[in-house]
This record gives C-alpha cells, structure tokens and sequence, in this order.
C-alpha cells in the first residue's frame, strides 16, 4: 500500500519512517514535510519525499498522488492544528485517496479524564489548554468534512507517547541530570504511556482494517503506569536518586495579563465593538500591555536560588490523571496488540538517550 | 596614500551569501577596504535579493561574461559547483576566497589547488573559526602547554538542523556525498587538523542507510598519545561543547563562542568562564568579526601587508581526512532502539 506522511520528520514520523523502511512490511511510504532543512534526518534513506506547505490543499493533493491512504502526523500550533486537518482532507480527497489516518490525542478528554471516560464521551471545547481545544476542534472538522464520504477518516487518541526522539524521554533526562525534575504529589497520577512502536502498530491497524473507517481510537500500553514509575526508569539508568526528584501540590498557572486580554479582545463579539474606541486610546493601552512586567523586579539581598521546579501546566494536568484510558475498543475492532511492553520501551528509549550522548549505564540491560 | 578599495565579485547569492558574506561585505565596504563590483547567480531572484544591498554591483548569470581580471571572485555557490568557477577565476587573473568545503571531492579541490598553483594567484578557504579568537587561544594552549600535554578532548556539535535550505540538493546523496561530516565536520576537522596534526589512527561510523548520516562519530589517536571523540549530529541537540583534558586541568570551548573559553585548572574548586580580552581590556572578536577577519586578512595579503592564513594547501586537508572517514567507515553505528530485524536491514543498506 502506498502511504503518504504528513508530518514525516516529527518524533512519530522519524520513527515510523525507520519501521518502514526497515521492517520490510507492505507499506511503500511518500514521506511529506513542510520544508527542505526538514529532510536532514529522513535523509538517512533514499526516499520519494515532497516538500509542500501542510495548509496548501492543491499543493498537498499533489504530494498525495498516487497514494492510497494518508497518516497525518503533523504536529502545530493550535491554529494550525485545525487548519491543517482541512487541508489535509481537502488535498486527500481531491487526490483520490481513500483512508485518512489522523494522530489525534487523548487530550481532547483533557489530561486528567475524568474517572470512566472512553472514546463515547463527550468532548467540549473550554479547555485549559489551547492545544486540547484545537484537538477537539479538528477531531470535529474531520468529522463534518467525511460526511461527503470521498474520504474514510480514522483517528487515533494517544496520550503520553513516548520513544526514540521523544520529548518525554529527553526532557525528564535533562531535568533528572539537572536536578529540576519535579512529580506531582509523589508521581502517584498515571501516565498513560504508548510506546511509539505501538503507535505504529495501531495506525497500520488503523490503514488496513475495513471496519476502523468512520471510528476514533484511544490508544496505550498494555501496562498501568504511573509518572512514578516513569520517572524512576529513567532515574535509574542515568544514576540519579528518586529522592532528588522534588514533590509538590498542583501548583496554578495564571496568564499573563497581556495573554488575558489577547483571550478577551480576540472575542468576535468584542472584535466587533473595537472600532468603537478611539486610536489613541488603543495604541496607549498596547504600549502599557507591552511595558507591563507581571513579575517584579527581584530583589538583589537574596540567598543564591534553588533549581527551580520543572513544572509545565500540562506536567502538571498530566500529573493529576487518575484514569487509565481504555484500549478495549482498538483491540475489538482494529485487532491493536501492543507489540512492546513498557519495560521493552522504556529499554529501548534509554538506548536512544545513550545514543545521542546522555550518560546512561545500563540501556543495555533487560529491565 | 590610502590604499585603493579590492574590487570583490561574488558567486552564489544563496543564503550564505545572504547571511554572511552581504553583512561583512558591507561593513569593509563602509571602512574603503573593498567594493562588491559584480554578483553571479543563476537565479534571479536569489541575484535581486542580494542585489538589495549591493545596487551598485553588476548582475550575470555567469561567472564567464562576469570582468575578474585582477578581482577577488568570492565562490559561495554550493560545493559541487565551487571547482569550475574557482579554476575559471584563478586562470584568467583573479584571486579566489573559496567557501568552505573547499569542493565536494578531494579531486575537485586538487583541480583547485593545480590551477592556483600554476597561475600564481592566491587561493583562500572560507574556514574562518580559525579566527575566532577562543581557537587561537587553544593553539596557544596546546603548543605552548602551560596546563601540561594535551591527554584527551571530546567534541560534541550539532543539533536539529536549522539551515533555511533552499533546495534538497543538499539531502541528496547523488547531488551532495555527505551529510553531517561534510558539513560541520568541515569546520570540526579543520580545527582539529590546525591544532593536533594528522591523527595516526581513526575510527568513523554513521548512521546513513543509503543516504547520508545524520549522526556521527570518530575516535582518533594521535602520535603524542592523545586521544579524541568526535561527536556530530543534525538530527538532535549535543552539548555544542569542545572539551580538552589536558594534565594539569581542563579548558571547554563553547561552539560558536568566538571569544569565550571556560578553564579549570587543577587547584582551582570552580570553573573560571571568561571573555578573552586584547590590548586595553577590549573584547576580543566575536563570532561576525571573525568572519570579517578572515576577508581582511585576504584584502592585507594582497596588498603584501599580511601572510594568508588560511591558504588552499590548509583548506584540502579537513577534506581529505573527510574522504578518509567515509573510506574508511567501521559500519553502521549501533541504534539501540531498532529491533534485531530493523538492524539486519540497516547494515545492509549501509553497506551498499
């Protein structure tokens, strides 16, 4: 089956290009990227690739000539997000194409879930995170746009998906080894990992079996792990001590006051009364918002500070998850097997680490 | 009597033209030094835009119907053309500065060297981290050795790879032989040549499965007994860091940090991190002056001021040593995270 991958030097795709290439299976991928300084790792192979912008509906539909099925993996901004996923189909279906595999994310239920929910709940759109929001937005877009039914949409929920390239590997290393890392009350949240040959293994699932069209997926690990659990694999092969990773309460994020009245003056009803104040008054009020520090200046009489806490608002999100996200429905329907257990992952993501030059001792060892 | 300003014709207005040659150029030009006279490209947008700061200038397409008698012709295109209009240039009276990779071949860039050596003129290659004034310091270091023998260094260079490429003829194995050792490691080599010499043993893999590598590394062991890791990657972020072991303490070298050097003696409990300074506590020069160094150095060795620093003889050799590693290749480098059939497939199209 001929394949074209949007979004083919990512994490998933980088990867997905590897199972492909190497793994001898019958998949011939067109890999599909937005600019040429993004072929520099996919270089690695000989490969047909197309350069094209993701929003350009006629330029992508002639990426996917040819092409039977498309994977979007493209990741952007929250506008983006929903833009691309137009786009995407648009070109698909003028192309001729007849599946359209699209990694969407769990954070469409938010990253916490609440307890019992599936790919049946309800999804709404006042998320904290602008991300989850523009999620539920294309996820929606695609869903409007296969009722003309010249394209099979499938879409594939993961969550924390970690591997080769991931920033979850990297970026809990870098804070481990820079004594930043830092769990919310003790890691105990689950994790809802998917290791990214899994992912893989879902979308091939997801290209080839004839029932999946139309469907939406959660997918996973086999196993329940927790951000504790995580953590501490990683702690271990790099030599750091679970005790240096710091615990503490959900902490909160305000906006910053130009970011809440970008939210407020974004609002078409209020885009609509703008014209209404005068010029100078708006100008003024710009210059303010752009001088005005939401933190003070600090003071210089100070003991020198601790590393401080690396702690994102999704980190922290994630770490209040207490639900373990059902892959019941991917294994019914789209025959999904997670092929590696975590411990496997997570052996192999070491071996990654090591590879790019973190000081891990043992990614060679069954863990 | 002020000397007469060198006219330069530039070949190539791709982006290392745009982003490097333009502002320097510009800036000798304001000091009377020389005058950008004619640019060549055959790509008339790439010649508009670069015609934007230099309005003055004659466009061709051409470097034949371009006037270089007795001109500096810059060649800044890309590396598989640098051999044709570097000989053209050197054979009807001009003085070539060649951006660096010399060529794409070490046979083209002994093209190059015949040519200048046969019509006398000069031949510099643009490897101008030798003028950043942190290298300088660590030549000193290494020659005078006032921290003791060199015992071992680690270089590590690279991250996700950023250059606005204007085509993919630069990720093409057919078009452009190399991947990240032909490009960064054109710089690395070159520094390591200047400062150590010819290394007497290598080690060099990669991780190109019939294209080219986005990852590599070298192990080299040289005479004095030192030895060195050479790490490059355009696939994902290294520490950017040279750091050398010598016996009586270390010394690091940020990449790019033209003038700053971190030390530490032994003795000494913290790290010093410093700016180098010239006469007058003046910061030495940072990384764009470095650049501008290097075109100075030319200007002066044309007018008899000045010896070149970097002359062609200088600019083959990080190329040889380049041809060298991909001869000499000890396979696929290990990918951990590839299962045992992936690997099987990846050595095979390694080794093909």
């Amino acid at each position: 089956m001929k394949v074209a991958l949007v979004g083919a030097s990512g994490f998933v795709g980088t990867r997905l290009l590897e199972c492909w290439k190497l793994g001898g299976g019958a998949f011939e991928v067109v890999p599909v990227v937005r600019s040429f300084s993004s072929l520099a790792v996919m270089a690695r192979f000989e490969l047909p690739w197309q350069v094209c912008d993701v929003m350009d509906a006629p330029a992508l539909a002639r990426a996917f000539a040819g092409c039977e099925a498309v994977v979007h993996a493209a990741i952007g901004d929250p506008s983006q997000i929903v833009g691309m996923a137009g786009s995407i189909y648009q070109a698909a279906a003028s192309a001729g194409v007849r599946r359209l595999v699209v990694l969407s994310s769990s954070s469409v239920h938010g990253q916490a879930p609440e307890p019992g929910t599936d790919e049946t709940s309800p999804l709404h759109e006042k998320h904290a995170m602008a991300y989850n929001t523009a999620k539920v937005r294309a996820e929606r877009l695609l869903n409007q746009l296969a009722q003309d039914g010249r394209v099979e949409v499938v879409m594939l929920r993961p969550s924390v998906v970690f591997g080769p390239r991931s920033r979850w590997v990297a970026d809990v290393a870098t804070q481990l080894l820079a004594g930043s890392a830092t769990l919310i009350r003790e890691g105990e949240a689950l994790c809802n990992t998917i290791y990214v040959d899994n992912l893989v293994h879902a979308i091939e699932r997801a290209l080839v079996v004839p029932e999946a069209k139309g469907e939406v997926f959660l997918v996973g690990d086999a196993e329940r792990v927790t951000w504790r659990e995580f953590y501490a694999a990683v702690a271990g092969a790099l030599g750091v001590g679970m005790e240096s990773v710091r615990s503490i309460e959900p902490p909160e994020f305000p906006k910053p006051l130009k970011e809440r009245v970008g939210a407020i003056t974004s609002r078409p009803a209020v885009q609509k009364l703008l014209p209404l104040f005068p010029s100078q008054l708006k100008r003024l009020t710009k210059v303010l918002l752009s001088n005005w520090r939401d933190t003070p200046m600090p003071n210089v009489w100070t003991l020198p500070p601790g590393t401080p806490a690396a702690v994102t608002e999704e980190l922290s999100l994630l770490g209040q998850c207490q639900w373990r996200l059902p892959i019941g429905k991917a294994e019914r329907i789209l025959g999904y097997q997670p092929p590696v257990s975590f411990q496997e992952g997570m052996r192999r993501s070491l071996g990654w680490l090591q590879f790019v030059g973190y000081p891990v001792f043992d990614s060679t060892q069954k863990r | 009597m002020q000397t007469p300003a060198l006219p330069i014709v530039l070949v190539g207005c791709g982006a290392v033209s745009q982003f490097f040659y333009a502002p320097a150029l510009t800036a000798l030009e304001g000091a009377g030094t020389l005058k950008v006279e004619a640019l060549v490209d055959p790509s008339a947008e790439s010649l508009a835009k670069l015609a934007e700061t230099f309005p003055n200038a004659a466009r061709f397409a051409r470097l034949e119907e371009t006037p270089i008698d007795s001109r500096l012709v810059v060649v800044a295109s890309p590396p598989k053309f640098h051999a044709p209009a570097a000989v053209h240039a050197l054979t009807h009276g001009a003085a070539v500065l060649c951006e660096k990779p010399m060529a794409d071949t070490v046979a083209d860039a002994e093209t190059i060297l015949a040519a200048a050596r046969s019509s006398g003129s000069l031949l510099a290659v643009g490897l101008y981290k030798r003028f950043f004034p942190a290298c300088e310091a660590l030549k000193g270091l290494l020659e005078k050795q006032p921290l003791g023998r060199l015992i071992s260094f680690t270089v590590e260079e690279g991250g996700r790879f950023g250059w606005q490429a204007a085509s993919d003829s630069f990720f093409r194995k057919s078009v452009t032989p190399g991947g990240v050792l032909l490009d960064i490691g054109v710089h690395v080599l070159d520094l390591l040549l200047w400062w150590l010499g010819e290394p007497e043993t290598l080690l060099y893999r990669d991780d190109a499965m019939g294209g080219q590598e986005a990852n590599c590394r070298l192990e080299l062991a040289y005479a004095g007994g030192a030895r060195g890791q050479v790490h490059l990657s355009r696939d994902w972020a290294t520490r950017n860091c040279y750091t050398f072991r010598f016996e009586r303490g270390v010394v690091r070298y940020k990449v790019n940090d033209a003038a700053h050097l971190e030390i530490q003696a032994d003795g000494m409990p913290s790290l010093l991190s410093g700016t180098l300074q010239g006469p007058g506590g003046r910061p030495e020069r940072s990384n764009p002056q470095s650049f501008i160094a290097q075109l100075q150095n030319i200007a002066a060795t044309l007018q008899g001021r000045e010896t070149l620093r970097v002359p062609g003889e200088e600019g083959i050799r990080s190329l040889q040593l380049i041809e060298r590693c991909y001869r000499e290749r000890s396979g696929l480098l290990e990918m951990p995270w590839l299962t045992p059939g992936e690997t099987t497939t990846a050595q095979h199209l390694a080794s093909l």
